[in-house]
């Protein structure tokens, strides 16, 4: 107590002042229409740059939620689009039957393991039968081919990559036209090489690769990659090294298409081979 | 020391008037404003409580803005030249000190020692009270010069009003 009031003693300029120039500033703030909004501007422009911050850092927090909520929608859309744009097909009749139109159906699924660096890579994702995932279904991370599914549990499925030594693709160049197969030589994740492309067509670096609807499981036009490299091999057919366009190593978000036509194709396929 | 007291508040009185009625009139190219009523600060005596000079200065500075219509910018400007006088008055004092009884005049401690004082606490009244009329830092050098003009007028009128004290 005594030591306090020592102190107050001491000081008691400096709170005197203190007080009085508080209560100086308490009038100017609020007598002075001009003083008040300099004021109000100046406190708020400190809090909002606290609030901006905080804001900030929920949002980081939150990615995940948002990134499968987009994703989700994502499917939703393409769905929508895919049910859009095949009722204009030129036929003699023009019957809105959005599910008898629909031929490839999107689900979004997160990867939950992949590996790159073996030379036969697998990717788990996580959904599975209980979801509607089927072998025979096509990855895809945004426009770009990624694998497709062999196995499914309830909950998960296993789908090979496109880095893997077993995983055959048929692609196409876009510019032409002229299809081949692609294949994964096991050397750089970045790269794959597009096989029985003649030698008499003309290919160009940066031509896109694409895939073609013959297997009937990635819908047309898929992106694969890009024209690296042509190479001359012994036999007719060009040896073509291909930049893929998907990162494997930082795949986090696949849609699943499922084509729902592919049994009735591969049916009438059979019945003539 | 009742004769001192009145004569002060006469003074005072005075000076307050001479502020409100007449300089708060002038208007000179916007840049000039003399604000002579500090020289109730400057003069009070040199034993005088600083809690007291705190009173005195914060009560000057809001009757002049009652007069002026400027809530609270003289008042916070006259009570941070008030806080600091004392602080001047020891950077600045005399060889043989203050004398407790004397106010703090020019016939006191000489002409030289006053411009000293009177310009230091001046320039703080003037600084602080331009800076918070323009309530930003953007125009810094206008309202340094403003300051700087302001202060030198302030100067001519506080030395006249003291010339005119030694005279009698």
């Amino acid at each position: 107590m005594r030591n306090l009031l020592n102190f107050l003693l001491k000081y008691n300029n400096l709170i005197v002042f203190l007080i009085l120039e508080g209560i100086a500033f308490y009038w100017l703030t609020n007598g002075n229409a001009y003083h008040n909004s300099r004021m109000v501007i100046t406190v708020q422009g400190m809090t909002r740059g606290m609030e901006a911050r905080i804001t900030n850092a929920k949002n980081y927090l939150s990615l995940r939620v948002v990134n499968s909520e987009l994703a989700e929608e994502n499917s939703y859309l393409l769905n929508r689009l895919e049910q859009l744009s095949t009722e204009q097909d030129p036929g003699f009749i023009y019957v809105k039957d959005s599910i008898a139109g629909q031929q490839y159906n999107y689900t979004p699924a997160r990867v939950i393991n992949i590996s790159v660096n073996k030379q036969k890579n697998f990717i788990t994702i996580n959904k599975g039968s209980l979801q509607g995932i089927k072998p025979d279904m096509a990855l895809t991370e945004g426009q770009n081919a990624v694998g497709l599914v062999v196995g499914c549990s309830r909950n998960f499925s296993v789908a090979i990559s496109l880095l893997n030594l077993d995983f055959r693709l048929s692609s196409r160049l876009k510019s032409s036209g002229y299809f081949g197969s692609l294949t994964w030589d096991g050397r750089n994740p970045r790269y794959a090489v597009l096989n029985e492309i003649p030698q008499h067509i003309s290919v160009a670096q940066g031509d896109t690769v694409e895939t073609t609807a013959f297997s009937a499981v990635f819908p047309e036009g898929i992106g694969i990659g890009r024209v690296s490299e042509i190479k001359k091999s012994g036999s007719d057919f060009y040896k073509i090294g291909v930049e893929l366009f998907t990162d494997f190593s930082q795949v986090q978000y696949v849609n699943v298409i499922g084509n729902l036509l592919r049994e009735e194709q591969l049916e009438l396929e059979l019945q003539y081979q | 020391m009742i004769n001192s007291i009145l004569k002060y508040g006469l003074i005072s009185v005075l000076l307050i008037l001479f502020q409100v009625l007449a300089l708060n009139n002038i208007q000179f190219s916007g840049y000039v404003n003399p604000y002579v009523y500090i020289i109730i600060i400057l003069i009070l005596p040199s034993l005088t409580p600083s809690w007291l000079i705190l009173v005195i200065a914060f009560s000057t500075g809001l009757i002049i803005d009652l007069f002026a219509g400027s809530p609270g910018m003289h008042a916070s400007a006259t009570l941070l030249a008030g806080f600091s006088r004392p602080y001047v008055l020891r950077l600045i004092a005399p060889h043989d000190g203050y004398d407790p009884g004397s106010s703090l005049s020019m016939v006191s401690y000489g002409f030289r020692w006053f411009v000293i004082y009177a310009t230091a606490i001046v320039v703080i009244h003037h600084s602080a009270l331009f800076f918070i009329e323009v309530f930003r830092f953007t125009d810094f050098f206008r309202t340094i010069f403003r300051i700087l003009l302001s202060s030198f007028f302030t100067l001519g009128f506080v030395l006249l009003i003291e010339y005119y004290r030694k005279g009698r």
